[in-house]
């Protein structure tokens, strides 16, 4: 065994229970080698599976991109106003790059804030929300208070790590001195 | 086969892009979106790849943390991931593998990046990196358009215009390795971003250029500048471009600016009692960046608040700012990069110490006006003489973003001749960041359907050394005499024999002659020799070497003539051909430091 292989079977053995177990038999000549044909470098891997949620992953970029999960997990309290407006002008557009990249996000409707619309006779109550006074089936007409967003595209970034690491946003960062 | 699509593919120093269009009818140019690792595990698709390499640890390949969909069992990573770990793990990290690749002075083929890291690292090469960056590329392709093999395209793979023929060579090298079909096009930076205005100009252009005029194209990308003067001439009726010259391979861009500026910022920070670590200062350098883009946009503010954010998960607590002001950062970049200077300046060179460390030449002098100056004067001369200034500047490069700097350097030019009219922005809309790979994609787009083409060749002239016969004279070397082989301006498809005496070479041992190469003398026919040249002349880059095997012979030399080619690709290349016909054998660079 290569000191190569040797250091690779150690930390192996370091973290998987069966494998130690039959690596000791295997040392005391009770288990004969299993002959596993590995073929290397052959056909790419299938899609790595995302087996963990994509929120997490949204979560992930933008704490590593915009150390968003720092500035809302601090007490706003203990800061005055010049403090926070510091760290939230770049938190906030960096963050913006990161949803801007990931979701390209277009106003639902080109419709200016206060201007006059008229909405479709059978529209879908997730297009549009009335308030007011509202009666029959429409179409309606008023005044846009607000011009909805809409995502033009979803590329959340792929994950590709195991289930123990699923759930991490961001890793424990150590300064070796 | 016949190609589905055609592909420009932009390697670029900092950030590589790739381009493509269908070959239809319309060209309809889109940007490949690569998918690259962004953080450990995690791979996001994005419309450029940076051209960083990160060495991983044995931990990393173990627990797949640098897998990609089409690689298991990663050692290394590509892209943004590299980049950002560049911060923390200089050592492992290889960048502007670009620049190394025309770096005369080391073996660009022998594992040496990261420059300066410790043993324990296994390096890689130029040459391996270029090709690392290309496969990255390739597999993005591959995998998006897997019924549309990279092999079966056409491909079109830009270079500095500055890159020699070496340079050139080895990028090539690396294009071929990388699985990019052997028949692809390098194309010259700045002419694909020329076609990349065409292509957003459409049959507009023949408007907005006339006969006679000529157009400047600034190059600035992150870490090198290059300058190409193209003219507008007249063929049978028919208005076409003409690559007229190329400057020198300038080390120096918009990184230097941003950093440049960090330094100045972080001054400031130790005013306040901070100093920044490794990590913070490349958080620095970034926002440095937006800090010069928003400064100095037309109408931009005039102060602009930077803060470095807490490195802990305190963030408000640790977070310090600073204002930096217009005038601030005016002064040390427009002045320090874009100086005004007479038509008549030169870059200033350092006088070199007695030990320099090889590492990467950068300039001695960042004023990129005083360098347009010098290649200005030695190319845009009138009638009598006289400088007669380009009449458009096509700007290129994220650095012009910040628009002061084209409205400095068009002030500079125009200083420089106040009776000539000034030089313009050439019209239209400018993609900073991605026209190189659109150039590129349109160029081999034309190429397919006969479109518009800039004529040029080669845009230097060749040399070899030629020592002289005679007697020796002990401790002297001969002296040596340099053969033109290649003309200015030599078409690609083209090949000339080179008129000579009969050269002598010894079988079966390398032959080796030294290369020169030339911006300015633009008049030397083939076979002219040359005396005696000064330094800013004629330039030494690496040595051609063959070594001659003649089957069924006992000729122990053969005499031979040169006759050099330009492909249809634009590779150049020599050849030794035996007078009495007894074969031929190619020169090869030999890029190995003595």
């Amino acid at each position: 065994m290569g000191l190569m292989a040797a250091s690779k079977a150690f930390f192996k053995l370091l973290f998987n229970k069966e494998l130690s177990v039959s690596f000791q038999q295997l040392v005391d000549g009770k288990l004969q080698p299993r002959i596993e044909s590995t073929p290397k470098k052959a056909a790419p891997k299938p899609e790595p599976k995302p087996n963990r949620s994509d929120a997490i992953s949204l979560l992930s970029a933008l704490q590593r991109e915009a150390r968003f999960v720092d500035i809302i997990s601090e007490p706003l309290g203990d800061y005055s106003d010049a403090q926070v407006g510091a760290a939230a002008r770049d938190v906030l557009r960096d963050s913006g790059k990161v949803i801007e990249r990931m979701f390209a996000l277009k106003p639902l409707t080109e419709v200016e804030d206060g201007a006059s619309i008229e909405t479709p006779s059978n529209f879908d109550p997730a297009e549009y929300r009335l308030t007011g006074n509202v009666s029959g089936d429409g179409p309606f007409s008023g005044n846009v208070a607000h011009h909805g967003w809409k995502a033009t595209k979803c590329d959340v970034p792929q994950w590709s790590g195991n289930k123990k690491t699923e759930m991490i946003v961001a890793p424990v960062e150590v300064e070796i001195s | 086969m016949a190609s589905k699509y055609v592909i420009g593919i932009d390697l670029g120093t900092t950030n590589s892009v790739l381009a493509y269009s269908e070959l239809g009818e319309e060209l309809d140019i889109k940007l490949l979106k690569i998918p690259q690792l962004v953080a450990e595990n995690t791979i996001e698709a994005r419309d450029s790849l940076p051209s960083f390499s990160y060495l991983g640890t044995s931990a990393e390949m173990e627990n797949g943390t640098l897998d990609l969909p089409w690689a298991v069992e990663r050692e290394f990573a590509i892209g943004a991931f590299a980049r950002s770990r560049g911060a923390d793990f200089p050592d492992r990290t290889v960048g502007a593998a670009k620049s190394w690749l025309c770096h005369n002075k080391v073996d660009r083929r022998a594992a040496i990046l990261p420059w300066n890291a410790p043993p324990e690292i296994s390096k890689i090469s130029p040459v391996t990196a270029a090709q690392q960056y290309l496969e990255h590329l390739v597999s993005a392709w591959e995998s998006e358009f897997p019924d549309a093999p990279i092999r079966e395209q056409q491909v079109v793979l830009t270079v500095p215009a500055s890159f020699d023929p070496v340079a050139r060579e080895l990028t090539r090298e690396a294009a071929l390795a990388a699985g990019i079909p052997s028949d692809f096009v390098l194309l010259e930076e700045p002419q694909s971003a020329i076609y990349a205005w065409l292509a957003q100009q459409g049959e507009q252009w023949r408007k907005k250029l006339k006969v006679g005029e000529s157009v400047l194209i600034c190059d600035i990308g992150g870490g090198t500048t290059d300058l190409t003067l193209i003219s507008v001439d007249e063929e049978d009726g028919e208005l076409v471009l003409r690559r007229v010259a190329v400057g020198d391979h300038l080390l120096v861009g918009g990184d230097n600016m941003d950093l440049a500026t960090a330094h100045s910022v972080s001054q400031k920070f130790a005013e306040k009692g901070t100093t920044l670590n490794p990590w913070q200062s490349v958080s620095l350098w970034h926002s440095c960046r937006a800090a010069k883009e928003t400064l100095l946009a037309s109408a931009g503010p005039d102060t602009h608040s930077i803060s470095v954010l807490g490195r802990g998960s305190k963030l408000i607590g640790g977070t310090i700012s600073v204002e930096v002001d217009k005038n601030e950062i005016a002064s040390s970049l427009l002045d320090g990069f874009f100086p005004a200077c007479g038509i008549n300046d030169r870059p200033q060179r350092q006088p070199a110490s007695g030990f320099q460390e090889i590492g990467l030449p950068y300039e001695s002098d960042p004023g990129i006006t005083r360098h347009i100056a010098a290649f200005v004067n030695a190319h845009c001369a009138g009638e009598s003489g006289e400088v007669k200034l380009p009449n458009h500047v096509l700007f290129n490069g994220g650095v012009f973003k910040a628009t002061e700097f084209q409205d400095r350097l068009l002030q500079v030019m125009s200083d420089w001749n106040p009776n000539d009219g000034s030089c313009m922005r050439l019209d239209g809309t400018h993609d900073l960041d991605f026209s190189v790979a659109r150039g590129a994609c349109n160029y081999g787009w034309s190429k397919a359907t006969g479109g518009i083409r800039i004529r040029g060749g080669v845009a230097k002239s060749y040399y070899v050394g030629i020592e002289t016969a005679g007697l020796a004279i002990p401790g002297a070397p001969r002296p040596l005499k340099a053969l033109c082989v290649v003309p200015f301006g030599m078409e690609e498809g083209t090949q000339t024999d080179i008129p000579s005496g009969e050269i002598g070479l010894v079988v079966g041992q390398p032959v080796s002659f030294r290369f020169f190469e030339s911006n300015t003398r633009k008049d030397d026919a083939p076979g002219f020799v040359l005396d005696q040249w000064t330094e800013e002349e004629l330039g030494e880059t690496d040595p051609l070497q063959a070594t001659l095997t003649l089957e069924n012979s006992d000729e122990t030399f053969v005499p031979v003539k040169f006759e050099s080619r330009i492909t249809e690709l634009g590779v150049f290349e020599l050849w030794c051909v035996g007078v009495n016909a007894q074969g031929q054998w190619k020169l090869e660079f030999n890029v190995r430091d003595e």
